[in-house]
């Protein structure tokens, strides 16, 4: 029996060669990968003139679009002035969302009748597709800005609205009482304990309704609209023009992604306990 | 003289036959460290509830200073086995925390908390937050802010209970420490043997179905710890240890007859 028997494994002195010369992507490699794949399978497809323009124009005239639309514009505005409008729209909702969402989701989360109250009128309207429900805001509240801003605003609340009652709700009932036990008003509970507990999830919440909102911003901007990215996508389709279509999709997602990159910033600056184990 | 009082405490929870408390009476001073001993679901937590504020009783009262307790207050400061500390604060202003609730200005708010962090050793923490703290730095700190607090009695809700069995012995140590220094009487419930005959100057011995005390006794090994004998004499003791197997027996005992 040898002496060594009883060594189940042994780390080997040098590694193979295969393991020795890869290093591990990172994250954000990993990402440039997919992006550079579809762009190369779209060039590809394009170039082998399998698909008429029409229907998907080239990278290249996209980025070429890109340049005219910054200079001169479609349908009378910029591209600049048409991704204004609708960040200024997209602002203002998502403003109005935090405003009453935030408020009215700590009393969901704090009173029992008050979440018994609104439930039902939440979940009526939450699933609805906003198109659904948009010739009714526009009779009620006409063709201007506010029915814009509106629709766009429901979108965003029911998100913000559930996640901060459920952060409100499951903030730590031991929490709670320490802090009554050292004299903490109900004002004092729910400025220093309640709300900071809930931190996490309202900014999750606003995560998700800020999305909410982008995908409705097409809808809202069906409403004679004339300037605005979702205006200018459906503008674009009526012409059968297609690269601006295909600029006009790119152009929101990337801006949506910027922002929530920003607000995924902002969650691990505001709240860097949050998912560390206790 | 004792400043909190309860008499004959009973609670029956909503829809539940067998009382969670029964005919409880206990008195705690300022100089007492009263430990309640008992196994799961034998009304210790219930009991604690009750002394805190949080659990309002079936029957009987609790009263501190003369006045009935009926809701939780700033003179019974309460500190949990885990989980009561705000991550969002650092160790200082967690420590701060029951002073700033006061309204106590800051340079003083400061002090104390300087103070008090020295006492539980955790002087060069102050600036770390409670999430990057080990488990038994954060119990410090719970303590910490109990004792910073205006509290004058303490109430422990199994503090070392998620703690390793050295760190804890470390800890009931600092307790006595900080006991003496800072003067408050303290409630405690534990179901480590050990630990309660250790600590306590007076052990109520609970018993679940319903939950009540079976057995009070005055073991005065935390005097002699505070005699300055060492913890491991005390604890290997002839005397600590027959009384730790009779509280064994007594607790096997009562289990037994549970289930006859």
């Amino acid at each position: 029996m040898s002496a060594n028997e009883h060594i189940l494994t042994r780390v080997p002195d040098t590694l193979p060669a295969s393991q020795r010369a890869r290093r591990p992507l990172s994250p954000t490699q990993w990402s440039l990968i997919s992006i550079g794949s579809i762009t190369l399978l779209w060039w590809a497809i394009t170039a082998s003139s399998l698909v008429p323009a029409l229907f998907l124009p080239p990278p290249g005239d996209v980025l070429a679009k890109f340049g005219t639309l910054v200079s001169s514009g479609y349908m009378d505005a910029t591209l600049q002035q048409h991704l204004w409008a609708s960040l200024q729209r997209i602002v203002l909702a998502l403003l109005a969302a935090v405003a009453v969402g935030i408020p009215l989701g700590i009393a969901i989360g704090t009173y029992p009748r008050v979440r018994h109250l609104l439930d039902p009128l939440i979940e009526f309207y939450r699933p609805l597709p906003p198109l659904a429900y948009l010739p009714l805001i526009v009779i009620w509240f006409g063709i201007g800005e506010l029915s814009k801003v509106l629709l766009i605003f429901l979108a965003i609340l029911a998100p913000v609205l559930i996640a901060t009652a459920h952060g409100v709700g499951s903030v730590s009932l031991v929490r709670q009482q320490a802090a009554l036990s050292l004299g903490a008003s109900r004002g004092q509970l729910l400025r220093y304990v309640i709300l900071p507990g809930a931190l996490p999830d309202i900014l999750t919440g606003i995560r998700i309704g800020l999305g909410a909102g982008w995908s409705t911003l097409v809808a809202a901007e069906l409403i004679a609209a004339t300037r605005g990215l979702g205006f200018m996508i459906q503008s674009a389709a009526q012409f059968l023009v297609t690269d601006v279509v295909v600029l006009g999709i790119i152009v929101i997602a990337l801006v949506a992604f910027a922002l929530e990159l920003g607000l995924r910033r902002l969650q691990r600056r505001l709240t860097p306990w949050h998912g560390q184990t206790h | 003289m004792s400043l909190l009082q309860a008499h004959n405490l009973g609670v029956t929870y909503p829809g539940q036959a067998s009382p969670a408390l029964q005919h409880v009476s206990l008195q705690l001073g300022e100089g007492d460290l009263v430990v309640a001993l008992g196994p799961s679901g034998c009304g210790k937590s219930t009991l604690l509830g009750v002394l805190a504020g949080f659990i309002a009783p079936s029957e009987g009262s609790v009263s501190f200073d003369g006045q009935p307790v009926v809701a939780p207050g700033v003179e019974r400061a309460v500190v949990f086995q885990h989980d009561a500390l705000l991550p969002w604060l650092n160790v200082a202003d967690n420590v701060a925390f029951g002073l700033k609730l006061q309204g106590v200005d800051k340079a003083r708010r400061q002090q104390v908390v300087a103070d008090t962090l020295q006492l539980v050793g955790l002087a060069d923490v102050g600036r770390k937050y409670t999430w990057q703290l080990s488990g038994g730095m954060r119990q410090r700190v719970g303590i910490a802010r109990a004792i910073a607090s205006q509290s004058k009695i303490l109430l422990m809700d199994e503090p070392f209970g998620a703690l390793d069995a050295f760190t804890r012995e470390q800890m009931q140590q600092l307790l006595l420490s900080v006991w003496q220094h800072a003067g408050r009487g303290i409630f405690l419930i534990t179901h480590d043997i050990e630990e309660a005959l250790f600590l306590a100057t007076e052990l109520v011995l609970m018993s679940p179905g319903p939950g009540r005390i079976v057995q009070r006794l005055r073991p005065g090994f935390s005097q002699r710890y505070r005699d300055g004998e060492d913890v491991r004499a005390i604890k290997s003791d002839p005397a600590f240890i027959a009384l730790r197997e009779q509280l064994l027996r007594s607790l096997f005992a009562q289990r037994q007859a549970e289930a006859a």
